[in-house]
């Protein structure tokens, strides 16, 4: 420790005052980089040398060339002086030798998929054009038409849309059967076309206002795509009747003796889906089991198991399976079952009771989606011991179809048995 | 009276259907005879048979009337009618009609070689009596009154005992009119004690 430092601290104030010292630099620099002003100032334009600058005006004016008169006399007889007036400021503001660095066909992301100079309205790839209110010129008023004004309208729009079909106007004389059919047909079809038509419904004294209903740009449904005509879209067109046919779907219906309407009206869903593994001598090969239950929602049901390598292949086995195993549920009053049902299967057991109207099906949801699938409605279960989720759902099919019904009880035990419930109440259960 | 003879009838009916037997015995006691004539008069049973510790003769094996008596028997019976219902004690019934076939069985006279023979019943490939459990046990006994018994028969529990809701359940109960069915005594509002149900 030095002595002479105390001792500069008790002289500082006084040679502080006799001279000044200079700042002293900061401690501790709080930033990593120099201040902005310790930078050499860049300048804002770039350094062109006079005789690049000129060589690349040069080249500019010959790429982008001013009008000459002979072109502006051209454009004079396409444009309107404002519309002309309105190039020229517009072609100033852009600098030729702008264009010249610069300019380049657009590459980027966002940029059209098409050629277009966005001249024309498309009408696929454009809004369409649509007209308010305000476009049609006069009082917008028309009234009903009565039968007089309609038969005059219609013909009138009859005779546009002939005159359209048929620009070179009718054949005359002769005209062979073929002719003949096709100009029948074109009249059925243009007075058809009339009679919808709301110019031939509406009349009023401004014509405009009329006009107006018929125009699509006046409607705000969207206009019809223009329907494409070549030999590709003719091939690869799909009417909503003829479905792609799944061979497996085929053969179901031909062994349920089904039509397809039929074959709709079916519920599946896949209850269960998990992965399976063989173990063979070459390796594990894995697979895809599926449990599907499949039900008409009125007293059948059915349940069908799939497996494949293929996922989808595993799942569509699953549910052809299902349909074809469906069953008929017996079911007391189209609600519930007939008494209470008890099945095992492996250390699943699955016991099922009969509820009153009303009740729901309160179960898990396995047995909830066997039974809305079946058409049950009142219902209650438990499932005491193990819950397999594919144990549980073929315990529950199992009991379900399996049901011991009272009429067959009382033929087996020479009893005559009658219900009660649709004695009383006037028979108005259920 | 011990429940635990009945406990054992009851699972023995039950082997013996799983088992598909056509005839099987039981010992007798004067609550397995009510009892099984309560299942029989209910249909769960096709015969009850008292006899010896070898089966009785199969109804076939029986000496079985002839065509001819048969069919006399019958002319008779469309031209008198009422001689199926022993008018006047049945005083001319035998004459006019045959002398009826009983098959006699031979009972021994030790009660205690004394069996019950009970001729099982099958439909659709399935037995008609399935099941069968003791309600009372020997170490707990149920009396049941009329009104529990009509909760009961409604499919709703009542002094512990679980509503009939298996179809085509019965229950049969020891009263002091004798063995009766549930829905029996619930008609003449008796109570008693619960032996067992069967469906």
């Amino acid at each position: 420790m030095s002595v002479c430092r105390p001792a500069r601290c008790l002289f500082a104030k006084a040679t502080a005052t006799a001279t000044a010292l200079p700042k002293a630099t900061p401690q501790r620099s709080f930033h990593s980089s120099a201040p902005r002003a310790a930078r050499r100032r860049r300048p804002h334009y770039a350094s062109i040398k006079a005789e690049d600058l000129k060589q690349l005006s040069e080249l500019a004016e010959k790429e982008y060339p001013r009008y000459d008169t002979s072109e502006v006399s051209l454009l004079e007889k396409q444009y309107t002086p404002a519309q002309i007036a309105a190039i020229k400021a517009a072609e100033a503001t852009i600098d030729p030798k702008d264009v010249y660095m610069q300019g380049s066909t657009r590459d980027d992301a966002w940029r059209l998929p098409y050629a277009d100079d966005l001249a024309e309205v498309d009408p696929v790839t454009d809004h369409p054009e649509k007209l308010d209110a305000s476009a049609i010129p006069g009082k917008f008023y028309f009234r009903e038409a009565n039968e007089v004004e309609r038969d005059a309208n219609m013909a009138r729009v009859a005779s546009e849309t002939l005159a359209k079909l048929y620009p070179d106007g009718v054949p005359e004389g002769q005209r062979d059967p073929a002719q003949q059919q096709q100009l029948e047909d074109a009249m059925e079809a243009a007075i058809t076309q009339a009679a919808l038509d709301p110019r031939s419904s509406y009349t009023g004294k401004n014509q405009a206002a009329i006009d107006s209903l018929a125009d699509p740009r006046h409607s705000i449904l969207a206009q019809d795509l223009p329907r494409l005509e070549n030999r590709m879209a003719r091939q690869t067109r799909r009417l909503s009747t003829d479905e792609e046919e799944d061979p497996r779907e085929k053969q179901l219906l031909q062994y349920m003796g089904w039509t397809k309407s039929q074959l709709k009206k079916i519920r599946t869903k896949t209850l269960v889906a998990h992965g399976v593994v063989n173990q063979t001598r070459m390796g594990k090969i894995r697979s895809m089991y599926y449990l599907t239950i499949a039900g008409n929602q009125d007293g059948l049901l059915g349940v069908g198991e799939g497996k494949s390598v293929e996922p989808e292949e595993g799942r569509k086995q699953s549910i052809m399976s299902a349909i074809r195993n469906m069953k008929p549920v017996p079911r007391y009053e189209n609600r519930t079952t007939f008494g209470d049902l008890e099945r095992k299967v492996g250390a699943t057991k699955v016991q099922l009771f009969a509820r009153p109207p009303g009740f729901g099906l309160r179960t898990q949801h396995l047995i909830f989606e066997l039974a809305r699938a079946a058409g049950l409605q009142d219902l209650a279960a438990r499932t005491p011991r193990s819950r397999n989720k594919m144990n549980v759902i073929k315990a529950t099919w199992e009991a379900l179809t399996e049901q011991r019904l009272p009429d067959e009880i009382a033929r087996a035990r020479g009893k005559k048995l009658v219900d009660v419930r649709k004695v009383y109440y006037g028979g108005s259960v259920h | 009276m011990s429940l635990v003879n009945l406990a054992h009838v009851c699972s023995h009916l039950q082997n013996a259907s799983k088992a598909r037997l056509g005839l099987t015995s039981i010992p007798v006691s004067k609550m397995h005879v009510n009892l099984v004539l309560g299942l029989q008069r209910e249909g769960f049973l096709s015969s009850v048979t008292l006899g010896g510790v070898s089966p009785p003769k199969p109804f076939l094996l029986q000496t079985q009337p002839d065509p001819e008596e048969l069919e006399h028997m019958a002319q008779k019976l469309k031209a008198e009618p009422w001689q199926a219902f022993n008018v006047d004690g049945g005083e001319h019934t035998e004459a006019d009609l045959g002398k009826e076939k009983v098959e006699h069985v031979s009972v021994p006279q030790n009660p205690a070689r004394r069996r019950l023979w009970l001729g099982l019943k099958y439909w659709n490939n399935e037995p008609v009596l399935k099941n069968m459990k003791l309600v009372s046990k020997p170490t707990r006994r149920i009396w049941l009154t009329s009104q529990d018994l009509g909760k009961i028969t409604r499919t709703r529990e009542s002094s512990y005992v679980k509503g009939l809701t298996h179809p085509g359940e019965c229950m049969f109960l020891t009263t002091d009119r004798g063995i009766l069915e549930a829905r029996e005594c619930v008609e003449r509002q008796l109570g008693g004690m619960a032996l067992c149900r069967v469906w």
